[in-house]
């Protein structure tokens, strides 16, 4: 019976990150996640499964065009730096939009570290390599800035903070801040966005799986209550 | 053994071989799980249930992850003491390759410590930077998938097969069991009635 038990309890696991996932099919950054489990064993005949972890799959979204005055996004390995206050994030969704005092924002008020565009400009554009480039009445193509991104020995285990937002741990390593546009290393798309990379279908396909999972096992369940029922009854005749 | 006795090691059999059932539903979903079945065997003291693990390959699954690998054909990743068909590897910020429990996997000289560009080919051999570092220990003909996982082998509906089965061979047994109670009973109370 506490086989059967430990399966529901893995299925919902299993269940809850699909809705995450499904939740941010439309979020531009977002990066999927998937469970890990493993069963337990005492002799011959097991005891069940165990969820052993989570993490996330890094797996490069597509970049689609999106015309955003300052949409970008990473074609390769790497993410953003962005800042709020002393808090420092890292994130792959390059939704940004340029706020009154000059800041390049995304929508939950973190600012791409070291960009700030003067209040004149014009146009903001930024090239392959990270270089950010600012028209003003006066000139044209003015560098104001460099995007640096930032990559992790190990990105797995960065600690998601919601969203498209990771922070950097002890097992994640410390960020190693690179500029783009290297000859074989990543580089800035402008004017586009990246996709999440959660696939529609096989998380469709998925929540089935696990629904059908979770139903089978609650049949074991109720088959095991069941036995012990009869044999609770057995004295009475 | 008499009657009472066959039928309550039938009873613990069907209760032994539902447990085989849902052990294997709740590994549905564990990556690189191999569905064991349920080995019933007669002995003089009753009927005795194991259990063995079953060797079909599980259907294979991108996930696009470097260090996810799936095995087609027999053999086990070596982790740490313990080997393990599940794949679901990734690089620690050491260059260790470890699984979600932090385990290293083992390469034939040892735990594999590899650069962010290594790459693991499908004859098992382990490349970084140009150079074959290390190779996984697999039997012959095994090929290894990177980028994807195995996934269980277990078959949902043959398992509720299974525990259904279970549940109805125990209940003939219980009621082969009062019946013989039964009779007995009309045996010893109403055959020969003392006066």
């Amino acid at each position: 019976m506490e086989a059967a038990a430990s399966g529901m309890a893995a299925q919902q696991t299993q269940l809850e990150i699909v809705a995450d996932n499904l939740a941010n099919a439309d979020v531009a950054g977002f990066k999927s996640s998937a469970a890990t489990f493993a069963d337990v064993r005492a002799g011959a005949i097991g005891l069940g499964t165990t969820s052993v972890g989570r993490h996330a799959v890094f797996a490069q979204g597509k970049l689609v065009r999106s015309g955003g005055p300052f949409d970008v996004a990473i074609d390769g390995p790497g993410f953003f730096v962005v800042e709020r206050g002393a808090a420092r994030a890292y994130t792959r969704n390059g939704e940004f939009s340029r706020d009154a005092d000059g800041a390049v924002r995304d929508a939950s008020g973190y600012a791409l570290a070291r960009v700030r565009i003067p209040a004149d400009a014009l146009a903001v554009r930024v090239e392959r390599d990270g270089r950010v480039l600012i028209d003003t009445p006066q000139a044209k193509g003015r560098e104001i800035a460099r995007l640096r991104l930032a990559s992790f020995a190990a990105p797995e285990a960065l600690r998601p903070l919601g969203g498209t937002l990771f922070a950097a741990t002890e097992r994640s390593g410390a960020a190693h801040l690179f500029a783009p546009g290297a000859p074989d290393g990543p580089s800035i798309a402008f004017g586009m966005l990246e996709r999440s990379n959660v696939s529609v279908v096989e998380s469709m396909m998925q929540i089935l799986g696990a629904q059908r999972a979770y139903e089978a096992n609650a049949k074991g369940v109720q088959a095991a209550d069941e036995m012990l029922r009869i044999a609770n009854n057995l004295h009475r005749g | 053994m008499d009657g009472i006795e066959w039928m309550g090691s039938a009873m613990r059999a069907a209760r032994a071989q539902l447990d085989v059932a849902t052990h294997n539903l709740a590994n549905a979903s564990t990556d690189g799980f191999r569905r064991s079945a349920a080995t019933v065997a007669l002995t003089p003291r009753g009927l005795s249930v194991g259990a063995r693990e079953t060797h079909e390959q599980g259907a294979v699954h991108r996930t696009g992850r470097t260090f996810d690998l799936a095995l087609l054909g027999a053999g086990a990743f070596r982790v740490g003491e313990v080997t393990t068909r599940d794949g679901a590897f990734q690089r620690d910020k050491d260059g260790w390759i470890v699984d979600d429990r932090g385990r290293r996997l083992h390469g034939a000289c040892g735990p594999l410590r590899v650069s962010e560009q290594a790459t693991i080919a499908a004859d098992g051999t382990v490349h970084d930077r140009g150079r074959i570092l290390d190779r996984l220990p697999l039997p012959g003909g095994t090929r290894v998938l990177a980028g994807a996982l195995e996934t269980s082998t277990v078959n949902p509906i043959g398992e509720t097969l299974a525990i259904l089965t279970a549940q109805r061979a125990f209940e003939t047994a219980e009621k082969t069991l009062s019946a013989i109670d039964a009779t007995r009973e009309k045996a010893a109370n109403d055959v020969v009635r003392v006066q």
